[in-house]
């Protein structure tokens, strides 16, 4: 018994399995998390190893390089970059898509083992860091404080962040530009050398005070008592009356040679939000956890937490990652909505019965459950991609329930029972329904094996599809026929139905249209010449339109926020950077609405920690993060409010370099990225500034060319104390000795810590500033001799001025600079073409080596998969369509309409103004599939009605009559569907856009041209009677029956 | 006896399983998914791609008497729509066991 006679005759087994899924699909529905994208470990891991004291071109020979060595062996290594920076140096490995990352960490380590031994001993082991989406911090606040600023950081420690951390989810809570409390002594050196002190001693003796001590037992009468030394410092005022020393009889207070300042922590690192002191807190999920339930969650929290709060403490969102997830899914979820009604619609106005339309519909909600189940079990979220997914899905799910419910309507009008003509209806359609299913299939499988980043993106797209799709099919033979079974009803249509109803309205309507269509067929296969000459220059017309549409790599979602980086002369001190950002501030307050806050960072605190591989930074360096109003609230895009941001900083004298970008670089491993590279490679690092310097500056004259920039920072000034090492070792000294001692009396002596309430504060003991503020007073230091005697820094060492580079990258173990372009308005093409040209007029120096990469080099890649993946795809139709026809040139009948899609997609994206990008391009790979089924339904009805002897014209004739309205209806289901997607205005929508756009362009066009061009080039290869003659062949051996006489 | 052939579409199944039953003929031998053409009207029943309409066989046995019902509620069935396809024939039967 086959499957659907079965399920006509068992109902109830049948809706219960359906009603079952449905349950199993909601509960999955509700234990699935929302995001923004599928999680994606990132196939980065980098090598982090901190030498404190060291210069730029120091880590790269001891460090970098060496290191560089051993891990390039490592396997499934895709590339290797370095930057070696003050103290740092940081190696970027991007490892192949899909390398265990575990394994290639394990192989990292063993290799580095290697040579840990080599590397210098004042070195810290090198640190393997791993990077995970779900590592970037999903909300920013900006805290802001009058009153409290000085106490802020113990409050938040206690009042927020520690609640916040205890929310489920929360991966860590951290503060950034944090006021820390930290005690100063600040010393003055002449007092203190005068009463024979140094700054060594001061600290021994804090250290030596600072202290609590057990120091045995006393036993009295009948008790123990233990003894405890109680020296620990209750309050930093004691500090200032403690005796460092003797001279001459009397005790000498600490007070008498320094002053002790309880204070706030300097900082070279300057937080403002809105232009007020303040600073930020950002929160980090857990891997895996609901992104927007954490940050309401966070919100809810916060605010119960804001009440114990200090009045004058305020807390505002800078950035909620929830916000713009749950706009766009709110945003999918209403396209989804939409597309279901526009398809219910269709359905409705095409056969013009509610019960017929209600058991189509039903395999909406159906297929689209299956998809929940098939993410929950694989442990996905709703993200932009699966509920786009869904909505491409929708308005192909009901086509297999549309051709198996037409079939038992045509039964049942025919008077068989509603039951059987169910069962028998769904005989005669079944296969042909399964085959159509596999065509589609055979378009969005294959999507499931792109790797890569684009991987990530179209292997849930092609595997929800698919699973939609055979879940719809499967519904249709089974689902249908019963619900068909037992809710349709003969309803005759009414010859004289009065206008207001369908019978008398749309369904003339459509007769009309048939008889029409009819007619125009008649007459374009009767001048197949003309035919086929129009067919030929509208094909070549619509391509060469694709010159004038532009092209990108991926489409710059609006996340209503953008970010800057902000240049002044290198070495500017902070305090003045920080007057160019509050003017900068203001400007943009006043003349852009659009911003909402505003948050900088100006300056750099702790050179060369675990931050810094972030930010590149220094007191001269301001980054901005500008939030935006919602997408609906303004009429300007996110670019268009960069490039005003862009107008108010270019005329700042001030400014040596600015740039401003809408996405972020960590975003998907730099997904979102769209410049332009040109990478410089050469070893002489003057040589490669003046090329870099060249050929930004001719960039600069590019149009669409913003934001140029180079990757090398400028040379920055900095006073190198180079030792007299004869004078060094006559005064018993070394070069260690010597420079610790000149960072004590600089940077400052970490003496020791003062404890209260369980926390610790540094006390630090240094020059007060004014001995520290020049280069005499450098020279001047003093540096004590073994022997006991004060020696001037000046007279064993040369102060002096010099300029070195802050960072040296390197690619490839190449030392390499980066000049990189960010387009506006124009696309990555046309200026990767006026670059060359520029390149070609450059004279390169011997030694240095020019390349353009970046987001040109990924759209180049991408775009060659896809190529690939248009002629697997191809192929795979063929091959299904070559079997079902058991013939080799039906298929290519049928896809005679392909480039007509493509066509199509040129034309609808040179309307719309949209590039050409890698979701466009999916966009026309996904056409495929669709449009073939059209000319599958079409020709395989032709082939059925010559198979019944009628002669090659009429066929075509009666199959174009016969098939019109499935295919307009399948058509426009899937027209319809896409429809939102490429017109919704909300948050994300930039991203789908261009699929939806060229979808609907694609197949408008090709369904026209399959209901003409198709039949047309029918007739023309199928000319001769040829089942006729092939028959005839075939029998060849039983010619003798014509000498039978009858 | 007769012998009664009622090749049916087997669409119609249901209704000639029911025919039979309400005579109350018992004894009958069903054939599904036989191929076959009308010889003057209708359209080929073939089970093919082309003729997906496919029949069925019920070959019964009865008493003179029931012969003329039968067939009378053969032509109705054909009544309620001719395209779909019914028919039935009639032989003598000469021996039995």
């Amino acid at each position: 018994m086959s499957i659907y006679s079965s399920a006509v005759k068992k109902p109830v087994t049948t809706i219960l399995i359906f009603v079952i899924t449905m349950v199993m699909g909601l509960y999955s529905l509700t234990q699935l998390s929302v995001d923004l994208y599928p999680e994606i470990e990132l196939p980065f891991l980098s090598v982090y190893t901190s030498y404190q004291g060291a210069s730029a071109s120091d880590i790269e020979t001891n460090i970098t390089r060496p290191i560089e060595d051993v891990l390039s062996s490592v396997t499934g290594l895709k590339e290797m970059t370095s930057t070696s920076s003050d103290n740092v140096s940081v190696i970027f490995l991007q490892f192949e898509y899909e390398t265990n990352l575990d394994e290639a960490s394990n192989d990292i380590r063993s290799n580095l083992s290697f040579i840990e031994n080599f590397l210098p001993e004042d070195a810290e082991d090198p640190n393997i860091l791993k990077f995970n989406s779900a590592m970037m911090p999903i909300v920013f606040y900006a805290i802001t404080a009058d009153e409290s600023y000085q106490g802020l950081e113990k409050i938040l420690d206690e009042k927020v962040v520690n609640p916040l951390n205890r929310i489920e989810g929360v991966g860590s809570v951290s503060l950034s530009g944090v006021p820390g409390r930290e005690i100063y002594v600040d010393v003055d050196p002449r007092r203190m050398e005068a009463y024979n002190l140094t700054i060594e001693q001061i600290g021994n003796v804090l250290r030596a005070e600072n202290i609590n001590m057990p120091s045995g037992f006393l036993e009295m009468g009948a008790t123990d008592y233990p003894i405890r030394v109680q020296g620990e410092f209750q309050e930093s005022d004691i500090i200032k009356d403690i005796v460092v020393g003797n001279y001459a009889g009397n005790d000498i207070l600490l007070s008498d040679v320094a002053v002790v300042s309880d204070t706030i922590r300097e900082s070279r690192l300057i937080s403002k939000i809105n232009g007020e002191r303040g600073m930020g807190l950002f929160i980090q999920k857990m891997s895996g956890a609901n992104t927007v339930q954490v940050c309401r969650d966070a919100e809810k929290e916060l605010e119960k937490l804001a009440k114990d709060l200090p009045q004058d403490v305020k807390i505002e969102k800078l950035f909620d990652s929830a916000e713009f997830i749950s706009g766009s899914i709110n945003n999918l979820t209403e396209t989804l909505m939409y597309a279901g009604i526009f398809v219910i619609l269709v359905v409705l106005f095409f056969l013009g019965r509610w019960r017929a339309t209600f058991i189509i519909i039903l395999t909406i909600p159906i297929s689209l459950v299956f998809a929940f189940i098939y993410l929950f079990i694989t442990g996905n979220s709703i993200n932009i991609i699966s509920l786009s997914s869904l909505s491409i899905a929708i308005g192909m799910v009901v086509d297999d329930a549309i051709v198996v419910l037409e079939n038992i309507t045509k039964h049942i009008e025919r008077g068989s029972s509603p039951r059987e003509a169910a069962i028998y209806a769904t005989n005669e359609v079944w296969l042909a329904v399964i085959i159509t299913t596999l065509t589609v299939v055979a378009v969005f499988f294959p999507l499931t094996f792109v790797t890569g980043l684009t991987g990530v993106m179209f292997s849930q797209l092609g595997m929800i599809v698919s699973i939609t799709i055979v879940v719809s099919t499967f519904a249709a033979i089974t689902l249908t026929p019963t619900l068909a079974a037992r809710l349709l009803k003969l309803s005759p249509l009414k010859k004289d139905a009065p206008l207001y109803t369908w019978d008398g309205s749309v369904h003339k309507f459509l007769d009309w249209m048939d008889g029409f269509y009819v007619k125009s067929l008649n007459w374009a296969i009767h001048h197949k010449r003309i035919i086929i000459a129009i067919a030929v220059i509208v094909f070549a017309g619509s391509m060469s339109l694709l010159k004038y549409v532009g092209k990108e790599f991926m489409p710059v979602a609006d996340e209503s926020r953008c970010t800057a980086t902000v240049e002044l002369q290198t070495g500017t001190r902070v305090d003045n950077t920080v007057i160019v950002a509050d003017r900068i501030d203001s400007l943009v307050m006043a003349t852009v609405p659009e911003v909402k806050l505003i948050s900088t960072n100006t300056g750099n605190d702790d050179s060369g920690g675990f931050a810094s591989i972030f930010s590149q930074g220094g007191t001269h360096v301001i980054q901005y993060t500008f939030s935006l109003v919602p997408v609906s609230e303004r009429s300007r895009g996110v670019e268009e409010v960069a490039e005003s941001i862009r107008q108010i900083m270019a005329p700042m004298p001030e400014i040596v370099n600015y740039s401003v970008s809408t996405t972020d670089d960590m975003n998907m491993g730099g997904m979102g990225g769209n410049t332009v590279n040109l990478e410089v490679y050469g070893y002489d690092i003057t040589q490669t500034n003046l090329v870099a310097e060249e050929m930004a500056s001719r960039i600069k004259n590019i149009e669409g060319a913003k934001d140029i920039q180079i990757s090398r920072k400028r040379s920055k000034p900095e006073l190198q104390v180079v030792f007299d090492h004869k004078k060094l070792m006559m005064h018993g000294l070394t070069t260690a000795q010597a420079s610790a001692m000149i960072k004590n009396r600089v940077d400052g002596l970490t003496a020791t810590r003062l404890r209260q309430a369980g926390d610790e504060y540094d006390v630090v003991v240094r020059y007060k500033e004014s001995a520290r503020n020049s280069i005499t007073e450098i020279e001047n230091l003093g540096i004590v001799t073994p022997a006991g005697q004060v020696i001037r820094l000046g007279e064993i060492a040369d102060v002096r001025e010099a300029w070195t580079p802050p960072n040296i990258e390197r690619k490839r173990k190449e030392r390499i600079v980066t000049v990189s372009v960010t387009p506006y308005k124009r696309s990555l093409n046309l200026i990767v073409a006026d670059i060359q040209k520029e390149l070609d007029q450059v004279s390169l120096p011997s030694g240095v080596m020019v390349e353009i990469s970046g987001a040109f080099e990924d759209m180049t890649e991408s775009f060659m998969d896809i190529g690939l993946l248009l002629v697997v795809s191809l192929l795979l139709v063929y091959l299904v369509m070559a079997s079902q026809f058991e013939s080799l040139k039906m298929p290519v009948i049928i896809m005679l309409s392909i480039p007509f899609a493509f066509s199509g997609v040129a034309i609808a994206l040179f309307i719309s103004g949209e590039s050409l990008n890698l979701i466009a391009g999916i966009g026309a790979v996904m056409l495929i599939g669709i449009v073939v089924k059209n000319a599958i339904v079409l020709v395989d009805f032709i082939n059925l009605t010559r198979d019944r002897s009628v002669e090659l014209y009429e066929a075509v004739l009666i199959s174009g009559r016969s098939r019109l309205r499935p295919v307009l209806m399948t058509s426009l289901t899937t027209i319809l569907a896409m429809l939102p997607l490429a017109v919704n205005p909300g948050e994300g929508s930039e991203l789908w856009r261009p699929m939806g756009i060229a979808v609907i362009g694609g197949l408008v066009f090709s369904t026209m041209v399959t209901m003409i061009l198709v039949p047309v080039g029918y007739v023309l290869i199928a000319r001769r009677g040829e089942r006729d003659k092939k028959h005839k062949e075939a029998f060849r051996d039983m010619k003798f029956l014509d000498d039978i006489k009858e | 006896m007769k012998a009664v052939m009622i090749i049916y579409n087997l669409a119609l199944t249901e209704k000639v399983e029911y025919t039979l039953e309400h005579f109350g003929i018992r004894g009958y031998t069903q054939w599904d998914n036989v191929e076959g053409t009308g010889s003057k009207t209708g359209v080929p029943h073939l089970g093919t791609h082309t003729w997906p309409e496919i029949n069925g066989v019920v070959l019964t046995f009865v008493e003179p008497e029931k012969v003329a019902p039968l067939l009378e509620a053969v032509r109705r069935i054909d009544a309620i729509n001719e395209e779909v396809g019914i028919r039935a024939f009639v032989w003598a039967i000469e021996q039995t066991v």
